[in-house]
């Protein structure tokens, strides 16, 4: 049974001969603690499909359903309790308000979905000190990097406690410094058994998923899983047999 | 392995073989699980052979390899200074697979595309290992850390062009 | 001069980018430009009327009220230089569209006369059949040229209707008949009233032979004669010499200001409720002879002053030029305002663009060139629309002083009014660009790029405070506590319009008894209406700005909103946020307009125009309750139309909207 089932998806703009298909009829199965990678070149509709599957914008046609309750059919005040309840979102801009503290910011879904002021400060904190951040709750984003501004945001996506975490370029507009961090974000919170669903193009992102699914041109056209590693690491730096004059690699 | 490499490592000092391959391993970290043994003492003999070497037979037991001392000769510091001033760099070797994609194509025998997205796959499997195994030693050994981070970032360039090879071989098709 | 055509096409692609930003800022400067023009045009019609009507039809210097041999003897005295008249003048009762009326008839021929020539401003003169009203009586009575009226019983068709300085225009009356004439209400039962008296009269000449065949019963004792002395200085001398040579003591009117000091001229800007009052009475007022005097007999004569008579007829318009300046005044604030929002919102981005074009390379002069270019397009098209609106509405507010050539003959727009208003549109578009040119070419250019020019503000205590309230209210505090200025701005505009409305509650309270205050019904119906016009512009302002200031909030958070949305509030809430974050502070504004708004802009009313507030009758609590609620549902309705329709877009659009 999965947690999150898309059939059909199809999101169309324009009408005509100059209609333009984002989402060209996507079906999608993610389990209850997954953590699934789209990734694509750009324009290829990953990010209008995840923004489908998160409640932020209506499909065209098709249906999708979170926990087998249809989301698609929702009206808007039932779109909105839905991302503060069951939907966590983290977008490539971090979308930060800027003249709220780090712990502000993050405490904010609390308060939108009913928290006591001091319930969410709490939650805030601690989740803060989850992504490493405790000792910069009181900064303002302007005072914070790119990467500890992604963090504040991840931290924000998880205050609700959410079903699901949609991930939109998570790390596109962070250095690799900054997305190494935001990485071990990822993996950490995969390893409590999150489910995931994360866009991209950037590989390093896509390898800490299980699966990884290909986007182009609005449908899907690829799918791996990435699990099985290899045993020994040695053949990444050409300790292999077609090493010219090198050491031979080990028994397989 | 560069054969500089191994004259390199016996610049500080001279060492047994067994020495020697410990420093490598510690050097590389985890990526140097995979090192065979019996090629650096073939490296050393042949290097010993170049005159590069100069090995010092144990005064007593056998006469066997792993007992040897090796020290440079001047000839091989001489060498050693120059391969630390050059500035050859590794050449990827991409023209491999290109050729591979043009004769898949112009023979028949496989799909381009498919050729790709299963190179693909293999390179992510390459980059999750490389990238989880330079987290887990960020904090243990950096500069290990740092050598799979070099991985990790040609990994994440050789994919980079494989999606410019799909692109290519996809509007290749799609032109008849 | 490609550069300057370069500078332009810029500066209107720029405009055309953002829309409904260019009009906002076009629909506050057009306010402020059409408040402008109103209080110019106004000022020169209300300024001095009877001036120009005294020109237009040669008035007298002194008019005269006696049998017609001692008038014919006056008018040979070697003072006089010319005169007009003799003619004979009598009460009666005219009647058109089925009202009823006293007038005072004056018999004058159809030949043109070289004194007191009264001057049509619509029709004709008089003709046998066809009788002549003043301007101002025939617009209070609806009655146009060519209509029929009845005068004693008798029917006649108005050949026209004309303005004359030899009288005060209706509702004020110059009274020529010895009966006497009343203004005001209806004496108390058992006060003796002379007969003949007339009430309230308006003016009608007719021809000598139409005036006899209205009045057969009555014998023409009576006449007026108008005169232009040699030497305008002599007045004083004359009417005292002329006086006491009739043997009667000084029988000027003793209630008129003018009396007193001869040749003196009152003050044209008096109080509401001194002009033609004797602060001592409180009854109705009789003008012209005492009662009981059984009118003088054939050798009393009755000089008149034309500056008493101009003390009449500006006294409503003195009143209704105050009340005017009032009204001007608070628009003007309100505008400012309401510009000040606009402007400093509308900067807030254009740092942000300033650093958009330098990028694009052009340098701070080019900049500058531009953002001058579109600020001047936009102030040029709201000074001609509000010269325009301007002109077009003055007729309605000089309507309160028609019957003086002001109406008529004064053109809606003079050259300097024209250039003022214009002048003043161009000076608020330099400053406008003055502040972020000079910013901009201050700032590199990758400062400006970067950071959002003004960041809002941030208010730590403000914000924790809010996460103790219910969604909506949190998120309207903090929308609000983004841009204090913004928020002060638009409370203290509410705040003018309240003081505003407030005053004209008092002052409405005021003349719904015009007796005790000294006016008489139809004067006050005149400034009811001078209020009433601009308590709706005043409004009408109010709501431009509300709805200004509501948009700007919207374009201004509609990132934040779509944050919010994404992040689990309701489109609901947000928009009763957005409504709300205007509506609270205009609450606050409201408060402050009835206490201590109301009664500080009084209290400066009376210190600039010298009366007193004692008369003044604060309206009750329940109405002031009544405005402040108003005032916040008002606000209320006009803000939740642009929070609605932000909320419409769909989230993942705003979200891509430029941070501000």
């Amino acid at each position: 049974m999965s947690f999150l089932r898309a059939r059909g998806l199809l999101k169309e703009y324009g009408a005509g001969p100059g209609r333009l298909r984002a989402v060209d009829r996507v079906d999608l199965d993610v389990g209850s603690g997954e953590s699934v990678a789209v990734m694509g070149p750009s324009g290829c509709g990953k990010s209008t499909l995840l923004h489908l599957l998160g409640g932020l914008d209506r499909p065209t046609d098709g249906e999708i359903r979170l926990d087998g309750g249809r989301i698609d059919d929702l009206g808007e005040k039932a779109l909105a309790r839905l991302r503060r309840t069951r939907i966590g979102f983290v977008f490539q801009s971090f979308h930060l308000m800027e003249e709220l503290t780090a712990a502000e910011n993050v405490e904010f879904p609390a308060l939108l979905a009913g928290a006591g002021t001091r319930a969410a400060r709490r939650r805030a904190l601690d989740l803060l000190d989850r992504v490493g951040l405790s000792e910069r709750s009181r900064f303002l984003p302007s005072a914070l990097s790119g990467g500890q501004r992604q963090r504040v945001a991840v931290a924000r996506a998880l205050v609700n406690e959410p079903a699901i975490v949609f991930a939109d370029e998570p790390t596109g507009n962070l250095d690799s410094a900054a997305t190494l961090d935001v990485l071990r974000l990822f993996e950490d919170l995969h390893d409590t058994g999150q489910t995931l669903i994360i866009v991209t193009h950037d590989a390093r992102i896509a390898a800490t998923a299980d699966r990884l699914i290909t986007m182009r041109d609005g449908a899907f056209t690829d799918e791996t899983r990435l699990t099985g590693g290899t045993s020994s690491l040695g053949h990444l730096i050409g300790l292999g047999a077609d090493a010219p004059t090198g050491l031979e690699a080990g028994p397989r | 392995m560069q054969q500089e490499v191994v004259l390199a490592m016996l610049a500080k000092e001279p060492s047994h073989g067994y020495e020697l391959r410990a420093r490598l391993r510690e050097a590389l970290g985890p990526l140097g699980d995979g090192m065979n043994a019996g090629h650096i003492y073939v490296t050393l003999a042949r290097l010993e052979k170049a005159g590069l070497l100069a090995a010092e037979r144990p005064t007593d037991g056998p006469d066997r390899n792993d007992r040897k001392v090796y020290a440079l000769t001047p000839d091989g510091q001489q060498r050693v200074a120059e391969w630390i001033a050059e500035v050859s760099w590794p050449r990827p070797d991409l023209a491999e697979f290109h050729l591979k994609l043009v004769a898949a194509a112009a023979a028949g025998l496989a799909d381009p595309l498919t050729v790709v997205d299963t190179q693909r796959r293999e390179l992510l499997r390459r980059l999750r290992d490389a990238q989880r195994a330079a987290m887990d030693e960020a904090g243990r050994d950096p500069a290990a850390a740092l050598l799979l981070e070099g991985v990790v970032l040609r990994l994440q360039a050789d994919l980079r062009w494989l999606d410019a090879c799909e692109q290519h071989w996809t509007r290749r098709r799609s032109r008849p | 001069m490609s550069r300057t055509l370069a500078i332009g096409r810029l500066a209107v692609r720029d405009l055309r980018r953002r829309p409904v930003e260019a009009a906002l800022l076009l629909l506050a400067l057009l306010a402020a430009t059409t408040t402008l023009t109103l209080g110019l045009v106004l000022r020169d019609a209300a300024a001095d009327p009877y001036r120009s009507t005294r020109e237009a039809t040669h008035g007298p210097d002194v008019v005269a009220l006696a049998g017609a041999a001692t008038l014919e003897a006056l008018a040979a005295q070697p003072g006089v230089a010319a005169h007009s008249g003799p003619f004979p003048v009598a009460g009666g009762r005219l009647e058109a569209g089925g009202h009823t009326r006293d007038v005072q008839m004056i018999g004058r021929d159809t030949a043109a006369t070289a004194v007191d020539q009264p001057e049509p401003v619509d029709g004709g003169w008089i003709r046998d059949g066809g009788v002549v009203l003043e301007a101002a009586f025939a617009d209070a009575l609806g009655v146009h040229t060519g209509d029929s009226v009845t005068v004693n019983g008798r029917s006649f068709r108005v050949a026209g209707t004309a303005v004359t300085a030899g009288a005060a225009p209706y509702p004020g009356a110059t009274c020529l008949v010895t009966a006497g004439c009343m203004s005001g209400p209806a004496p108390a039962a058992g006060t003796r009233v002379p007969d003949g008296l007339l009430r309230d009269p308006g003016l009608i000449w007719l021809t000598r032979s139409d005036m006899r065949e209205v009045t057969p019963d009555q014998p023409l004792s009576s006449y007026v004669v108008s005169l232009r002395l040699s030497d305008p200085g002599d007045l004083g001398t004359f009417i005292a010499a002329n006086t006491a040579a009739a043997g009667d003591p000084a029988s000027t009117d003793p209630v008129s200001p003018g009396a007193s000091s001869a040749g003196s001229v009152p003050p044209g800007a008096s109080s509401p409720g001194a002009s033609s009052d004797d602060p001592s009475s409180s009854g109705p007022l009789f003008n012209g002879a005492v009662p009981g005097a059984a009118g003088g007999g054939p050798a009393a004569v009755r000089l008149i002053a034309w500056t008493e008579i101009r003390a009449d007829a500006t006294a409503v318009a003195a009143d209704a030029q105050i009340l005017l300046m009032i009204g001007a005044w608070l628009l003007g604030l309100l505008a400012i305002a309401g510009l000040a929002v606009l402007v400093g919102g509308r900067m807030a981005d254009r740092t942000r663009r300033v650093g958009l074009i330098k990028a694009v390379g052009g340098t701070p002069a080019v900049v500058a060139a531009v953002l001058l270019t579109e600020h001047l397009l936009v102030a040029l098209a709201a000074a001609a629309a509000g010269l325009l609106i301007g002109s077009l509405t003055a007729p309605l507010l000089t309507a309160s002083s028609a019957g003086l050539v002001g109406s008529a003959g004064i053109p809606p727009m003079t050259g300097p009014t024209a250039a003022t208003v214009t002048g003043v549109a161009l000076a608020v578009a330099v400053l406008a660009t003055a502040v972020p040119a000079v910013r901009a070419a201050r700032t590199s250019t990758v400062r400006a790029l970067a950071d959002a020019a003004r960041p809002p503000r941030r208010s730590g205590w403000l914000i924790a405070v809010s996460s103790r309230l219910p969604v909506p209210l949190l998120l309207s505090l903090r929308v609000a506590a983004r841009r204090p200025r913004r928020t002060v701005l638009a409370a203290a505009g509410i705040a003018v319009t309240v003081s505003g409305l407030h005053v004209a509650l008092i002052l409405t309270g005021f003349l719904a008894r015009p007796d005790a205050v000294g006016y008489s019904e139809p004067q006050a119906a005149t400034l009811r209406r001078t209020i009433l016009v601009w308590t709706v512009t005043l409004l009408i302002l109010a709501a431009v700005n509300a709805v200004v200031i509501a948009w700007a909030t919207v374009l201004d958070n509609r990132r934040t909103s779509a944050l919010a949305r994404s992040l689990g509030a309701t489109p609901a809430q947000v928009s009763l946020a957005l409504a709300a974050a205007q509506t609270l502070p205009a609450l606050a504004g409201a408060v402050l307009g009835v206490y201590p708004g109301g009664p500080l802009l009084l209290t400066a009313i009376n210190t600039a125009t010298g009366g007193d507030s004692d008369r003044a009758i604060s309206p009750g609590p329940w109405q002031l309750l009544t405005l402040i609620l108003a005032t916040a549902v008002a606000v209320a309705v006009l803000t939740a139309i642009p929070a609605r329709l932000a909320t419409r877009h769909p989230v993942t659009e705003s979200l891509r909207a430029e941070p501000t």
